[in-house]
């Protein structure tokens, strides 16, 4: 099971945790079936703005094919590159 | 020559006419004998530099003298709006720039909120003030006159109280027809980390401005006036309607920016674990200062003038009106940080509370935090000890003794007078010369923000070469930190003009994007646009070079395509490491503290990285070879020859 965080930006629910127990080895993967849930995930996701974090350290590239594991928690931030 | 001769020698030679609609006048101001000298910024400098802070590096490269030092009086103070500010959406800012007291290299710093707007409608892009006052002065400027009026009553205030006496003396009301740019007591005891305050937290903070302004006996320029349309070359206002759709239309600016403001960006910096946490020791902190533990205290955002990004958080800790800091505006990312990690501050509260004050003290939180966690530092490892710090126990994390330590700093009073001096205390004799070891410092001016630069390449190259010292406003590839952007390599290319590597940690080719940020980043800041509005920053689809053009040639009549503009920001560069390099700089200046070099990071996804002293020298290496400089890191000679040409004949027409 993927634990999956959202930002109040992405949340379709009033939750902002969702799990995914279908088996998933990789972020797009993973992003494969967050489309089902929330239909057009995909498209928002596609922007700048958005980076993923695993288990509290933060992905800066090869997001896609990185692998996961089960009981992984996938958090999705939104990121202001600049301050 | 003293600078009097210097400015009548300049003066002859500058147009007495404006030489474009909306061009500004450049006001020198003599404050020891209380006289206004009024010329044009040459055309020929304009097409090399622009305004803001390009035509402030003119006019300071023309009057320097740099056998003096950086508090004399016959050293500049000179103030500067972009050719854009105040015109268009989010072009709200202006430079101040001397020689700073605090690093010792070139002072440039950037402000918004209503002060450079109100001087582009007052008919000014330019204040050079130089001299002493023989009394505390205020000068007022009005339809663009100026009046030289004592300021005796108003020394020793800080900005709370200031501002409220200013609004109240004047009878008009910030925002609206009041702006003002002001010391605190800490410029006027010329602390070196004090700022230029331009509102109740916007300041011209690096590089000690408080200190420079308060070695004039100036205390504040006010201005006053009603906002007002311009007249223009051509039709701008649809145009810039268009430039705010597309700030507002930003997913970063809908997203963050709007809603939280840039405290956003420490929960990213905090998961890469390059959160600089005491003194940049430790890399990653708690999850507490996360933007949303300050969303309860933040009852509205604020905004400069015209932006309609409104990206400054305000903050309410009470509703007590007794409590002087119990609410306030801010914080901003680098003061969460300067005031959080790194110094071991875990609680929203107290660094808010921290930020209120400095707003009010006047205090560049930059070099004040990094001035306090470095002697924590130094405390921690015995370096210095209660003897050195007059009883003080410099425990990390101790908010309520840190508060103290910022009211002795503003009056330079015990310990405080140390941490005053900031990066050059060594100097100074307070700390022994091993303490330099751990100085978060490069040409000496403290880092900036607090992100640790050790994992990102670019960022730490971009460190190193920035003109002004340690400071990430001046050319950051921000963007290395959106894995979004590193895992597209052909939209990559297209950002930066050429391949840059996709991995975080590689030197490959991150010299071309420092170069391009660097470039766009001098631009911005010669028509004053905000550096979180600026294409590149924040995002690769806010305004930049494409919109800048189109909107000077519209405002102006003056044509620039997107190639000059880019050589332009070149320029503006090459220009500062002239002068740098008059004040001994050079390319053993470009470099990191140790710590980054000697020190792996222990923890997180990038454990171990640290920068290569041979990887890095190769990379400054290649970065002067795309930017024209020589192995010593100035303009190479033709280069040089012409940038010359242009100073010392004012540029033509
Ligand atoms: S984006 Fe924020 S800091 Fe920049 S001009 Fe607008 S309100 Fe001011």
């Amino acid at each position: 099971m993927i634990t999956v965080r959202l930002p109040s930006a992405l949340r379709s629910g009033p939750s902002d945790t969702l799990t995914v127990s279908e088996r998933v080895s990789s972020i797009a993967e993973l992003v494969d079936i967050l489309e089902l849930r929330i239909p057009g995930l995909r498209v928002q996701l596609d922007d700048s703005v958005f980076n993923f974090a695993v288990n509290d350290e933060l992905l800066l590239h090869h997001v896609a094919e990185h692998s996961l594991n089960d009981g992984d928690i996938v958090e999705i931030v939104p990121t202001i590159s600049g301050g | 020559m003293a600078v009097r001769e210097r400015v009548e020698r300049l003066v002859a030679e500058l147009p007495r006419e404006a030489q474009f609609p909306t061009h500004g006048a450049t006001l020198f101001i003599d404050l020891e004998r209380c006289e206004v000298r009024r010329a044009y910024t040459p055309l020929g400098v304009i097409r090399a530099f622009l305004a803001g802070r390009g035509a402030n590096m003119f006019y300071l490269y023309r009057l320097l003298d740099e056998t003096l030092g950086p508090l004399h009086p016959d050293v500049p103070l000179i103030f500067g709006s972009g050719v854009l500010t105040g015109i268009v959406p989010s072009a709200a800012r202006g430079n101040a720039t001397s020689w700073s007291p605090e690093s010792g290299v070139i002072m440039d710093c950037n402000a918004g909120d209503y002060f450079p707007s109100f001087m582009k409608m007052n008919g000014i892009d330019h204040l050079v003030l130089y001299g002493r006052a023989a009394t505390w002065t205020m000068l007022r400027v009005k339809e663009g006159r100026v009046d030289f009026l004592d300021a005796g009553r108003y020394a020793g205030l800080d900005n709370i109280d200031l501002r409220d006496r200013v609004a109240a003396d004047f009878g008009g009301m910030w925002t609206r027809d009041l702006a003002m740019a002001n010391i605190t007591r800490a410029g006027e005891n010329q602390v070196l980390t004090s700022a230029i305050m331009a509102g109740p937290k916007a300041c011209y903070a690096r590089g000690g401005p408080g200190a420079k302004m308060g070695s004039l006996h100036l205390k504040a320029i006010v201005i006053q006036g009603q906002t007002h349309d311009f007249d223009t070359a051509q039709p701008y206002k649809a145009y810039n309607r268009a430039i705010a759709q597309q700030l507002l239309d930003t997913s970063v600016v809908k997203h963050a920016l709007r809603t939280m403001g840039t405290p956003f960006l420490y929960k990213p910096s905090r998961l890469l674990g390059a959160m600089g946490t005491r003194n940049n020791q430790q890399t990653t902190w708690t999850d507490r200062l996360d933007a949303d533990h300050i969303t309860p205290y933040r009852p509205g955002m604020a905004g400069c003038f015209r932006c309609p990004v409104n990206c400054r958080p305000l903050n309410r800790l009470n509703d007590n009106p007794m409590d002087k800091y119990g609410a306030g505006d801010g914080p901003e990312y680098v003061t969460l940080g300067k005031f959080g990690p790194n110094l071991g501050i875990d609680r929203v509260e107290a660094v808010i509370r921290l930020n209120n004050i400095c707003n009010d003290l006047g205090l560049d939180t930059a070099s004040t935090g990094s001035a306090v966690a470095w002697a924590m530092e130094l405390y921690q490892r015995g370096i210095i000890t209660r003897h050195d710090t007059a009883g003080v126990d410099l425990a990390w994390g101790d908010a309520d003794q840190i508060e103290r330590l910022l009211f002795m700093m503003s009056g330079r009073e015990g310990f405080g007078n140390v941490l005053a001096d900031s990066t050059r205390a060594v100097e100074r004799g307070h700390y022994p010369p091993e303490a330099l070891r751990y100085r978060m410092a490069v040409k000496g001016l403290m880092q900036s923000d607090p992100h640790d630069a050790r994992i990102l390449k670019a960022f730490a190259l971009g460190l190193a070469v920035a003109t002004r010292g340690m400071d990430h406003l001046r050319n950051r590839v921000t963007l290395e930190i959106n894995a979004r952007i590193n895992d597209d390599a052909a939209f990559k290319e297209r950002l930066y003009g050429g391949p840059v590597s996709a991995a975080p940690t590689s030197y490959v080719d991150k010299e071309r994007a420092v170069r391009v940020c660097e470039n766009l980043y001098a631009v911005g800041d010669s028509v004053g646009m905000c550096r979180f509005t600026t294409k590149l920053f924040n995002s690769p689809s806010l305004p930049g070079l494409e919109q800048f053009s189109t909107q000077i040639a519209k405002v102006t009549g003056l044509a620039f395509d997107e190639g000059n503009l880019d050589r332009v920001g070149l320029n503006i560069m090459g220009l500062e490491r002239m002068i740098n390099a008059r004040l001994g700089v050079g390319r053993e200046h470009d470099t990191l503290p140790d710590r980054w070099f000697e020190e792996p990071i222990t923890v997180g996804a990038y454990k171990g990285e640290h920068i290569d002293r041979a990887e890095f020298g190769a990379m400054l290496s290649r970065f002067y070879r795309i930017s024209s400089l020589t192995d010593d890191g100035v303009p190479i000679d033709t280069w040089r020859r012409e940038l010359e040409a242009i100073i010392a004949g004012a540029g033509g027409a």
